[in-house]
């Protein structure tokens, strides 16, 4: 099935009745969430995956999707009105659109950002459609060889470009490596790691661990956070729509920021924050006036919203096409194929059209609800920002536990999610990067055995890796992301963090003005 | 400096593991019948390259130590140790709660869980804090056992 005739068919099963609430209900919540601070995508798909059970996998995984882009959707929001970004990948909309909302333009910035985002998605999910095809074509000659330098480097390049220190990105990755390793060998039938616990011998449950170390953590977070002070909400007066003149000051920093987005999406482990840093940083150098930047620039709201939209269409390229996550959400969404019993991969598309063209569909579906949803509905949607923080913090504990105890049955899982939610606590602490972690753990069975396949194949012979001419070049590629990162010394890192402290001045001068 | 102290200490940690979890892979039973690698070879690559980060991490640190060889330490706060406080306490508390989430059931153990919480974390609002207590328990509990068809556990409850 070419592209084309796939949209049109992914079109007609997402289109159904079912499909389309539960589309709905994904994207809702995953404004809603996108609005909780502390809690991002990756902790919002893990605590609902337990509500998907029992579901026909393509309903769950349109509604586990739409919960990824539409907390990317609304991480805007709190960024526009309360000068806090409600995802990491919102930072950099924070520098113009919280001055725009101050001068008074709440409405028309909430707008802009609203329809950057929603072309931008809708472009990103056109690309996404007419790259994966070709893509898994092409994954569907892979061998063993080839799979383990296509992880290698994915798991090569998370290492390298998420978080400041390569050595943490590194650390993350190998104990992510270490965890895949717990439970019986399949290959031999050997018990490895499980210090005589029956409940790892069927491995670390990977939702577990995504609950812990991402919603259980980032409660910790908020424990902080009940110290400080209190949430200033810019309020939104007037018409949500904007000017012609703003139009045309965002609309080529939309288009330019889709790009930027989508490449950024379609590497394993950019990210939206980067992605969204990136687009912002080419804003400026474009443009004829580079001092409104930070002080209210339409364009410094377009560019990164338009950015982290077309990033996460970009992150399931991979997903979908090659059965490797491009982000720490799109992880998530790959333990949720797993744990449905589907292998996402380039067979998906043959043996699965159905699912593979209605969640692609959906996501167009998606992106005009939330147009449809967040433009009249952003007052009442902010009304969430009002709930006490002590009694949201509760409230996410209450349903991460009812959501680990519900996949296996057992208290096991509950104590070993509780003892990641410390490890993601000092993983923050020390900062050290979670996603590698993730991707570790998701990706090490595949990389063990498509590397012990290769090597039974070659009989033992390691040069095996670098023969085969697809597996030499991601090797290298590996070498490449590594090397690079070294070399760059974290320049962009460097950018982020003056964007992060511009935001914490902006916030500090504020509250002094308050005081 | 504080932080380059806790990276330090971080590395070692991370050397420890590595060689316990290294010991441990040596002791694994050999069996490669068709795999000329067999169950232990993985993981040795494994704990090799954790060793190989914490080593880099420690070189990192030794780079950044100059850089801020000059910056004094600041003494921990109040409330930041007030927070820590807090954590622990949470940690042993929900702890407590999992301890006795079967043999309490989920509609006993939740809502006391619950009301501990919110006492402390919203201070005062007693009627609040016993009305979100009780209705997210039973929400949750309607939701998982009745719509999702997944038995949340009801200890003495047997309904």
């Amino acid at each position: 099935m070419d592209s084309l005739a796939g949209i049109l068919h992914g079109l007609a099963v997402a289109a159904t009745p079912e499909h389309l609430l539960y589309t709905l209900i994904g994207t809702f919540i995953g404004t809603m969430i996108s609005h909780l601070p502390g809690i991002g995508p990756s902790a919002g798909i893990a605590l609902l995956i337990p509500v998907t059970f029992g579901m026909d996998p393509s309903t769950a995984l349109m509604m586990l999707a739409g919960i990824y882009y539409g907390c990317m959707y609304g991480g805007a929001v709190t960024a526009i009105l309360l000068n806090t970004p409600g995802d990491a990948a919102a930072v950099m909309t924070v520098l113009d659109g919280y001055p725009l909302a101050r001068a008074g333009k709440a409405a028309s910035t909430l707008a802009i950002a609203a329809i950057s985002s929603f072309i931008a998605g809708t472009m990103g999910v056109t690309a996404l459609a007419f790259v994966a095809v070709p893509l898994a074509s092409l994954a569907l000659h892979f061998g063993p060889a080839e799979y383990f330098g296509l992880i290698f480097f994915a798991l090569s390049t998370v290492s390298a470009l998420t978080g400041d220190s390569l050595a943490k990105g590194l650390m993350s990755t190998f104990i992510g490596l270490a965890l895949a390793t717990v439970g019986i060998d399949l290959q031999s039938g050997v018990p490895r790691f499980t210090f005589g616990i029956v409940e790892l011998q069927d491995r670390v449950n990977f939702l577990v661990v995504v609950v812990g170390l991402f919603a259980i953590a980032e409660v910790s977070r908020m424990v902080e956070g009940t110290k400080e002070g209190s949430l200033h909400i810019v309020r939104v007066k007037g018409k949500l729509w904007f000017s012609l003149d703003e139009w045309k000051r965002a609309y080529p920093a939309i288009f330019r920021g889709a790009g930027v987005g989508f490449f950024c999406g379609a590497a394993p482990g950019l990210g939206g924050t980067v992605a969204a840093m990136l687009s912002y940083i080419l804003e400026k150098k474009v443009s004829r006036t580079p001092e409104r930047f930070g002080k209210g620039a339409i364009e410094g709201v377009a560019a990164p919203e338009a950015a982290t939209n077309a990033d996460t269409c970009g992150a399931f390229v991979h997903l979908l096409a090659l059965g490797v996550p491009g982000s720490g959400a799109t992880a998530v969404i790959m333990g949720a194929f797993i744990m449905y019993g589907i292998q996402p991969g380039p067979m998906l598309f043959t043996t699965h059209p159905d699912l593979v063209w209605g969640l692609i569909a959906s996501m167009y579906l998606g992106n005009a609800m939330l147009l449809v949803l967040n433009l009249p509905l952003v007052g009442v949607l902010a009304r969430i920002l009002y709930v006490p923080p002590g009694i949201l913090l509760c409230i996410i504990l209450g349903i991460a536990s009812a959501g680990v105890y519900s996949f296996n049955y057992n208290t096991f899982d509950l104590f070993m999610a509780l003892g990641f939610g410390m490890l993601g606590y000092a993983f923050r602490k020390l900062e050290i990067p979670k996603a590698p972690l993730l991707f570790g753990l998701i990706l090490g069975h595949t990389l063990e055995q498509s590397f012990r396949q290769a090597l039974t194949i070659s009989s033992g012979d390691v040069t095996v890796f670098f023969t085969h001419p697809i597996a030499a070049f991601l090797i290298f590629c590996a070498a490449v992301s590594i090397g690079g990162s070294i070399w760059a010394k974290r320049r962009p890192r460097t950018l982020l963090h003056a964007a992060e402290q511009q935001v914490a001045e902006q916030a500090g001068e504020q509250q002094a003005a308050e005081v | 400096m504080r932080a380059l102290r806790a990276d330090l200490y971080l590395a070692i940690t991370i050397i420890v593991v590595a060689a316990i979890y290294l010991h441990a892979d040596a002791g694994l039973r050999s069996a490669s019948i068709g795999d000329p690698l067999g169950p232990k070879a993985f993981p040795a690559l494994v704990g090799g390259g954790l060793i190989l980060s914490a080593l880099l991490l420690l070189f990192e640190t030794w780079g950044k130590r100059r850089a801020l060889a000059d910056t004094r330490i600041q003494p921990r706060t109040r409330d930041q140790k007030h927070v820590v406080l807090v954590l622990a306490g949470m940690i042993a508390w929900t702890a407590l709660y999992y301890y006795v989430f079967e043999s309490a059931g989920y509609l006993i153990a939740t809502p006391v869980f619950l009301f501990g919480l919110l006492s402390y974390f919203n201070k005062g609002r007693h009627l609040v804090n016993v009305l979100v207590a009780v209705c997210f328990t039973a929400t949750v509990y309607l939701l998982f056992s009745i719509l999702l068809g997944v038995p949340l556990p009801t200890g003495p409850l047997d309904l």
